[in-house]
């Protein structure tokens, strides 16, 4: 074959070949990515997506966990002290119920158990960031109010209604256990029998007393009842805190592998491409100043 | 028996030949670096010799012709390749300009549906604050900018596209009218017998010009080249030239006629028209539909989630997001239908404490739409066809353009001007050139001596 040099064309495009290649080397260097644009990886960039979404995902499953953690600790608080007081209301029905005890005596315990039920009443108000941790799912209501038409003396303004938080794809987690469940249940009401403990230590009658002193028993135990379920709540929420935050993990080092590109390899390819380019460079040199027939014919 | 002035007579045309050779050489050398230009050898030939009884005497040099040296094939597979190559460029540019539309990272249309159903999720721990309904609003309105914008961004390079097209068909009409004449002069020049290498050389550059604009197909013919693109729609018939036309069509784009009025706007395949017009018509509608799509079930599929629940005073839910009933333009023209926090409905009872329905609502991060996938891998498909689309046109355009440079060596190879071969051949001449001198110079001598003998 006849050999023409049309050198410098294909000195150019080697050249940009070679320039090219550094650029795209410094890039990945300076970034630490090996994908910028989705042309560079188009099927990884696609599962970036993905997995951004995820972690994205992941950290409000892990807010949401952290806010029903605070909600349920309140809670538990709450509850811990309604126990306190119901205990204390036995000790004083036990003792009330004794026929040794004066009239007056009697009177006093009915005062100290009225504070008792107020102080319950207090306490199944508490809010949360402005909302009422027992009354179901209504907001903006004080939720147990006196009524003197109520067995009680107390109405329940909320609901019966349920909020689930979603901590994880398929994961959601009570987020309130309601007052008409907690405090006014049918069979153990907490308020219920306060009352009727105040009521029977007015009248002074023994058997009424234990009586009442008996039901405030079973409200005590199904208050602890539900007092586990805070306590299971409280433990899940911190068990998926956990579990949340090392699928943080993975997911940050799936990124990593998908359009990430470790320093050495980018620091290989750096130098290489440097390396290289040099080469075509001094080589491009020689050939643009090569000598022809002219440079003999003297 | 030859006599001194037929010797003479030799000599000169001896001269004659030698400078017309260095001539051509000058031409090669001076036209080295001209694109499209074939360089040129001189073919010398004896003239028959006058026989004088048993004696045949040799009756010098003349010069039969000069050509053009070339390789048809090879320029038809230059001209076919440059035209592929143009349609790969031109893809390349537009799509570049597209991708950023759908970037990976940052603020893009998935990291916006993602922010959205992550708000919608905090909605869950508190559904009453104020401040947690804003962000969902927000949100929403974000993620219906971002449908708005790529819906522009994706019309904003067709408009810029039909500016192409109408450019590409000028400069083609324009190189039709100068094959046509070039044709012509061809044909004149080859009526006297006159070598026409120079005009086909500029010629093969017309074509070369043509094929990076639009599909060319060339058949050489007795009146010069026919040319044709599309399905066969004439360019250039002879001398005559014809003239492709532009109009704005219903789908308001500008489509290509040949000049019997025929639309040939997809049947151009390759060059720069091809490349634009496979991108307006083929590529970005593509896009714009699986955007229209997304944009449409998801609005549908959130209007409907929301009226399962009740917003924050209790009313049933209404639509959020307003969106054509048409799948076409949804993207473009989807936008919130209220800026009232209290409306996102959260509350599955009517309560405004309520979460039920927030549930119901962030379901559609994962659900499956009609189309088949959910919102979420809608969005990464997006992505990943953008991705896949850029890159094939880009790896098809760095392919071609290392053939084509392989090819053009192989032309150079052929046509090209090699500068050694040419002072070779300028220094065989220049020699020829003194020799047939010193042979006029000879017989001048040996005409005095004779006259002398004379004296």
């Amino acid at each position: 074959m006849r050999f023409v040099s049309s050198i410098t064309a294909n000195v150019i495009a080697d050249i940009q070949t070679s320039d090219k290649t550094l650029q795209t080397a410094l890039q990945q260097v300076s970034t630490g990515q090996r994908v910028s644009v989705a042309s560079d990886d188009p099927a990884a960039s696609a599962a970036l997506i993905q997995v951004e979404t995820q972690a994205a995902n992941l950290d409000q499953y892990t807010s949401n966990a952290q806010s029903a953690l605070s909600q349920a600790q309140t809670a538990d608080s709450v509850v811990t002290s309604v126990v306190s007081l119901l205990n204390q209301a036995i000790t004083i029905g036990t003792a009330g119920a004794n026929s040794t005890n004066s009239a007056a005596n009697r009177q006093a315990d009915a005062t100290t158990v009225e504070g008792l039920l107020s102080n319950v009443v207090s306490l199944a108000n508490t809010t949360f960031q402005g909302v009422s941790i027992f009354g179901g799912t209504v907001s903006g209501k004080q939720i147990f109010t006196a009524d003197a038409n109520s067995s009680t003396g107390y109405s329940y303004n909320g609901n019966s209604g349920i909020n689930n938080i979603s901590i994880g794809d398929s994961l959601t987690v009570q987020a309130n256990i309601p007052g008409n469940t907690l405090f006014t249940s049918s069979n153990a009401s907490v308020l219920g029998a306060l009352s009727n403990l105040k009521t029977a230590l007015e009248s002074g009658s023994s058997t009424d007393i234990g009586n009442a002193t008996t039901a405030i028993t079973t409200a005590l135990n199904y208050v602890s009842q539900q007092h586990v379920i805070y306590g299971n709540t409280i433990n899940q929420l911190e068990s998926q805190e956990t579990y949340l935050a090392s699928d943080k993990v993975t997911l940050t080092s799936r990124e990593t592998s998908l359009v990430g590109i470790d320093t050495a390899t980018a620091a290989e390819n750096l130098s290489q491409a440097e390396t290289s380019n040099t080469a075509t460079l001094s080589a491009a040199a020689k050939i643009l100043q090569q000598n022809n027939l002219l440079d003999y014919l003297k | 028996m030859g006599s001194l002035s037929s010797t003479l007579s030799i000599a000169t045309q001896s001269l004659l030949a030698q400078e017309t050779a260095l001539s051509v050489t000058n031409n090669n050398i001076a036209n080295a670096n001209t694109a499209g230009y074939a360089r040129e050898t001189v073919s010398l030939s004896e003239n028959s010799p006058t026989s004088n009884g048993s004696l045949s005497v040799g009756n010098g040099v003349t010069v039969s012709g000069i050509t053009s040296v070339k390789d048809e094939l090879l320029s038809l597979r230059i001209q076919q390749q440059t035209s592929q190559q143009s349609s790969a460029d031109a893809q390349v540019n537009a799509l570049n300009q597209i991708q950023t539309l759908f970037p990976i990272s940052g603020n893009s249309l998935a990291s916006s549906l993602s922010g959205f159903f992550t708000s919608l999720s905090a909605l869950s721990s508190n559904p009453t604050d104020a401040a947690n309904r804003q962000t969902v609003l927000s949100n929403a309105q974000t993620l219906v900018d971002q449908f708005n914008t790529i819906s522009a961004g994706l019309s904003g390079p067709s408009s810029s596209l039909n500016t192409t097209v109408q450019t590409d068909v000028t400069n083609v009409n324009q190189l039709a009218g100068q094959a046509a004449s070039l044709n012509e002069q061809i044909l004149e020049q080859k009526a006297t017998g006159q070598d026409s290498g120079t005009l086909e050389d500029q010629l093969g550059q017309v074509e070369l010009q043509l094929s990076s604009l639009t599909n060319l197909n060339v058949t050489h013919t007795e009146s010069g080249d026919t040319l044709t693109t599309g399905n066969g729609s004439p360019l250039v018939l002879g001398n005559e030239s014809y003239a492709l036309q532009t109009e704005t069509g219903s789908d308001g784009n500008l489509h290509v006629y040949d000049s019997s009025g025929s639309d040939i706007t997809s049947s151009i395949s390759s060059g720069d028209l091809g490349g634009t017009i496979q991108t307006r018509d083929t590529t970005i509608p593509k896009l714009q539909s699986s955007l229209d799509t997304l944009a449409n079930q998801f609005a549908t599929a959130f209007n409907s989630a929301q009226t399962s629940g009740y917003d924050q005073n209790g009313t049933k839910g209404a639509a959020l997001f307003s969106v054509s009933s048409t799948v076409s333009g949804s993207a473009a023209n989807i936008k919130l239908t209220t800026t009232d926090p209290s409306k996102i409905a959260a509350s599955s009872d009517g309560t405004s404490g309520s979460n039920g329905n927030v549930s119901n609502l962030t379901a559609l991060q994962t659900s499956t739409l009609p189309v088949g996938e959910s919102a979420t891998t809608l969005s990464a498909n997006l992505v990943y066809q953008v991705g896949e689309l850029t890159s094939d046109a880009t790896a098809q355009s760095s392919s071609l353009s290392l053939s084509l440079t392989s090819l053009n060596t192989q032309q150079s190879s052929v046509s090209g001007v090699s500068i050694d071969e040419e002072t070779a051949n300028l220094v065989r001449y220049q020699q020829a050139y003194q020799a047939a001198a010193k042979v006029v110079s000879t017989i001048q001598t040996l005409f005095d001596a004779t006259i002398n003998m004379i004296n």
